[in-house]
């Protein structure tokens, strides 16, 4: 057979080539090793067979020996074939390196880094002329292997090592100053040797190198950018006439005729950039940055492939980057490359990410990306090889689907869209579920009630399923996702959702071990008991385990945003029947264990405003005029302290509070006053408070669109309602997580 | 005359003066010409470029010494590099590797394509002088595992290895492949990434120059009519077509 006869003969060649290189003579090994290190250059498949074949030790050992050699070399002949075998071994042992992890694993093995160290770059040669060819070899090698993640890591802190670490840098020849180079970049992970390497003065070095030669200027940039990533301490360090040139010197590099070069200063800037608050904050030098990063995405190679991460490590989480690139049409760029198809896997993941950080805050962005078909896409993507491509997809999806103009349209909630995420539901990568949960968070806030597609489909199963996972931030995701679909949902829908649910896994998750799972759950309750009076009895289903659970939680919590949770689903039950009511009495008055006074008298005094808000609508809606039992009820909260609680916060800073307060007053005085007016105080307000990705802004325009809408919805609902919060919520952003 | 004919007369003239495009005259132009100073170092240095680029060692060493003018890289490393671009003219690829390798053993490693390219050349020369067994095994043991690991490799191989597959090689669809075109192009390829491999741009100036001037020119035809160089080997002026 064809394959087996030309591996037949790679292993004859190849074990003629290592018995030759045991041989006695020089003479013979030198051509040995000229011929293996032919054979192996640029030839990977080679690569791995010369390794099986136990290459890369005896070639180590070949090196070891000649450089003890060198000592002994006794006339000029001897010199110059001892010479050439140190610089063939080490161009063979950096070629294994090279791009090849199991090479570079073999080569570490065998030592053949401290070797070439050794005996390339430390010693000074006395009896061999023209030791810069071997100089040059090590040093190529070396920095082959640095440029590996397998590499040691280099010590910083011992102080020798630096010493050998300046004297590489501050060397004349271009290979053995980008090793040094190299080294930093692949070692320097701590702010503490980033500390060290600034305060040791490198950085002047680096910045005569970037008018060096090309592989000095690009091992610089991206030193550089190694010694100040994520470092605002030493960035703020770097002040003085020196800065001023450097970062000058750097910007001329963006326009460098070689792509990668660019790229790299590219980068370099966007590090300094984001470590610093005043460097490189002027329209001119953010321009520059994002047109040149969006032209380079016009590279076939790795270089277009990098730059769209780059694109987005320079607008994340900036709304004045993103409106910028959106100014010089980035969102048509990047979509235009979208296009082009049979993309390789990375660059695909890069660009998706690129759209999705345009689109995380701006509507503009959103609804270019939307005119321009990008979902059609995105939606293809979801069912890629690549799980990094299928995450990036649904995060791309994600942003998008903050358009609450596009939500309402209900553009989002169909089955081309629906069908693949849930399908990511089950996905093998926890990443893309998580991915997925995300996309899918936004997508059922579904204004135009056709959320059946989504059950219909079997999300709530899976949503339901994932609800368990022994992986708390898929719990944490799933079960936003449910509290986003049960948002103002019909009474339909609910019961499907909750007979899935059940509530005795409710009540669990109420009780999970993450405080972030357990404010999920109690959202998710409270949205579930909101709505008709038949909603609020989902509490009390399995003997009133939920309600017990909220209770729990409530007195034993220590997380504003538990508590906060945690009261509203007791206000939204509260509006209720009033056996529903009694039930509320009874959790709040009951005491948790060494407290002298019920937990909500902790919220109406707790720093928090939206605490404070979410107490007294409780107190609200239990002493709701219209409802017979209150007068009793407002006697046992009065006996219980709080309603002198409430009295007190009569002029409380937040407004919000302000004005429950004032209503809760007035309604405690027309019990008082015998004449009671049977007027009731019925609010059809519907508070929807969206937790959108950028700061909220009760004033925003959004913000005013939902609450008017429901405002709207609600009024057709003729049901006599006390006052009633929900609550969705948009996807929030990582660090909350 | 009729009043039609009038009109159209009419009509004509106001075209022509629409687009009547400013006229240049011979003499004007070449006042204009006079006028722009150019440095003679700067020419040599363009001429220098030139020799040295496309690696013309003997030439760049006699203009250094006639002219002064002192070449951006050392005349040493064109020798080098020269003798790789020599060996891949002369179909002797295998020399050409083993040059590259001890110039600089990094280039081939880190440039998957141009090493793809190198190995093709082989085969080709391999087919070329009729080894067709030692071709197929060249082509099983070195060339199929790069096809592997690249799609646009497998393609190109495949059209390579579609060279066995004809009786008469110099009229089939893949018959460019043999001609010396393809030499000169791999060849081309090695020199550009040895000088880039330099820190040194692998395209001569001058050509970009020639461009620029044929853009420029095209651009002014829009605007008048002037005298044009249109041999670029010759440069003389043409007059303006009146």
């Amino acid at each position: 057979m064809p394959t087996t006869t030309a591996s037949a003969v790679c292993t004859t060649v190849g074990n003629n080539i290592l018995l030759r290189l045991t041989s006695g003579e020089r003479d013979v090994k030198l051509k040995a090793l000229r011929e293996l290190k032919n054979q192996i250059i640029g030839n990977r498949t080679k690569k791995l067979s010369f390794l099986k074949l136990g290459a890369v030790p005896a070639v180590a050992g070949i090196l070891s020996d000649a450089v003890s050699a060198v000592d002994v070399a006794d006339n000029d002949e001897n010199d110059r074939i001892v010479k050439d075998i140190i610089v063939q071994s080490a161009a063979v042992l950096g070629s294994f390196a090279c791009g090849f992890e199991a090479g570079v694993r073999a080569v570490l093995d065998a030592g053949a880094d401290i070797l070439i160290q050794r005996g390339c770059l430390v010693e000074e040669m006395p009896l061999l002329k023209s030791y810069m060819e071997v100089v040059d070899a090590g040093a190529r090698s070396l920095k082959m292997i640095y440029q590996s993640k397998m590499a040691p890591k280099y010590d910083f802190l011992q102080e020798e090592n630096m010493e050998f670490l300046l004297s590489l840098l501050n060397n004349e020849s271009e290979n053995v100053s980008g090793l040094g180079a190299s080294i930093i970049s692949h070692s320097c992970k701590t702010s503490l040797e980033q500390k060290l390497l600034f305060d040791a003065g490198v950085l002047k070095r680096l910045t005569s190198l970037l008018g060096g030669s090309l592989i000095q200027r690009d091992a610089s940039l991206e030193s550089i950018a190694t010694i100040f990533k994520n470092n605002p301490e030493v960035v703020s360090q770097f002040v003085g006439p020196d800065t001023g040139r450097t970062l000058s010197c750097i910007i001329e590099i963006v326009k460098d005729r070689f792509a990668r070069t660019r790229l790299l200063a590219s980068l370099c800037l966007i590090v300094i950039r984001n470590a610093s608050p005043c460097y490189l904050q002027d329209v001119g030098i953010k321009t520059k940055l994002i047109n040149n990063l969006l032209e380079l995405l016009d590279d076939p190679g790795r270089v277009g492939d990098e730059a769209s991460f780059a694109f987005s490590s320079l607008i994340a989480e900036k709304e004045d980057m993103q409106k910028l690139a959106f100014e010089v049409n980035g969102v048509d760029k990047l979509y235009n490359h979208l296009q082009k198809g049979s993309l390789h896997p990375r660059r695909f993941e890069g660009i998706l990410l690129a759209l999705a950080d345009m689109c995380s805050k701006l509507e503009c962005c959103r609804s270019r990306c939307l005119s321009l078909q990008v979902l059609k896409l995105v939606v293809d993507a979801l069912a890629h090889d690549s799980s990094d491509v299928r995450s990036a997809a649904c995060m791309c999806l994600r942003s998008v689907s903050r358009s609450i103009k596009n939500l309402s349209a209900g553009s989002f909630m169909n089955e081309t869209i629906v069908i693949p995420l849930v399908r990511l539901l089950d996905d093998t990568s926890t990443a893309v579920q998580v991915a997925a949960l995300g996309a899918i968070s936004n997508i059922v806030v579904d204004f135009t009630t056709r959320r059946s597609t989504f059950i219909r489909l079997g999300g709530v199963k899976l949503l339901v399923q994932l609800s368990k996972s022994m992986d708390s931030t898929i719990r944490l995701n799933a079960l936003r996702a449910l509290r986003n679909l049960i948002f103002l949902a019909e009474d339909k829908c609910k019961e499907e959702i909750f007979m899935e649910l059940t509530a005795s896994l409710l009540a669990s998750l109420i009780c999970d071990p993450e405080p972030s799972v357990q404010e999920q759950a109690l959202a998710l309750v409270r949205n579930l008991v909101d709505g008709r009076i038949n909603s609020v009895e989902y509490i009390f289903a399995e003997d009133g385990i939920i309600l017990d659970a909220v209770g729990r939680q409530l007195r034993i919590a220590s997380k504003a945003e538990i508590e906060i949770q945690g009261m509203y689903v007791l206000g939204n039950v509260a509006t209720g029947k009033e056996s529903h009511k009694e039930a509320v009495m009874d959790q709040l008055l009951l005491r948790a264990e060494n407290k002298a006074q019920s937990c909500i008298i902790k919220f109406l005094q707790s720093n928090d405003s939206r605490l404070r808000t979410a107490a007294v609508w409780a107190v609200l809606n239990l002493t709701c005029s219209s409802s017979p039992g209150s007068s009793g009820r407002l006697v046992k909260l009065h006996d219980a302290g709080i309603v002198s609680h409430v009295k007190n916060m009569v002029n409380d800073p937040c407004l919000d509070v302000k004005l429950r307060v004032k209503t809760a007053l007035e309604q405690f005085n027309s019990f008082d006053d015998s004449l009671a007016s049977t007027s009731c105080l019925q609010f059809l307000t519907v508070r929807a408070v969206g937790e959108l990705s950028h700061v909220v802004d009760p004033s925003s325009k959004e913000e005013e669109s939902i609450a008017n809408y429901f405002r709207f919805s609600m009024k057709k609902n003729k049901k006599k309602k006390s006052t009633r919060t929900v609550k969705f919520c948009f996807d929030v952003p990582a660090d909350s997580l | 005359m009729s009043l039609f004919w009038i009109v159209i007369r009419q009509l004509a003239e106001i075209e022509a003066m629409a687009m009547s495009k400013k006229v240049i005259t011979r003499e004007e132009w070449e006042k204009k010409l006079n006028d722009v100073k150019i440095r003679k170092e700067d020419m040599n240095k363009l001429v220098m470029n030139f020799l040295v680029t496309e690696g013309y060692v003997d030439a760049a060493e006699k203009f250094r010494m006639e002219s002064g003018t002192e070449p951006d890289i050392d005349l040493a490393t064109i020798t080098d590099r020269m003798a790789v671009k020599k060996a891949v003219q002369c179909g002797n690829v295998e020399d050409a590797i083993e040059k590259v390798n001890d110039l600089n053993p990094e280039i081939l490693d880190t440039n998957p394509q141009l090493f793809f390219h190198l190995q093709q050349q082989r085969l080709i020369e391999l087919i070329r002088n009729g080894k067709v067994e030692e071709a197929l095994e060249f082509a099983q043991e070195e060339l199929a595992p790069r096809g592997e690991e690249n799609q646009s490799f497998l393609e190109e191989l495949e059209r390579t290895v579609a060279l066995l597959a004809f009786e008469d090689v110099s009229n089939c669809p893949v018959g460019d492949l043999l001609d010396i075109s393809q030499r000169l192009k791999t060849a081309s390829e090695v020199n550009a990434a040895i000088l880039t491999s330099q820190s040194h741009e692998k395209d001569p100036k001058l050509p970009s120059l020639l461009k620029m001037l044929l853009w420029a020119q095209n651009q002014l035809d829009e605007k008048a009519a002037y005298p044009r160089i249109n041999d670029l080997a010759t440069a003389t002026l043409e007059d303006p077509a009146i």
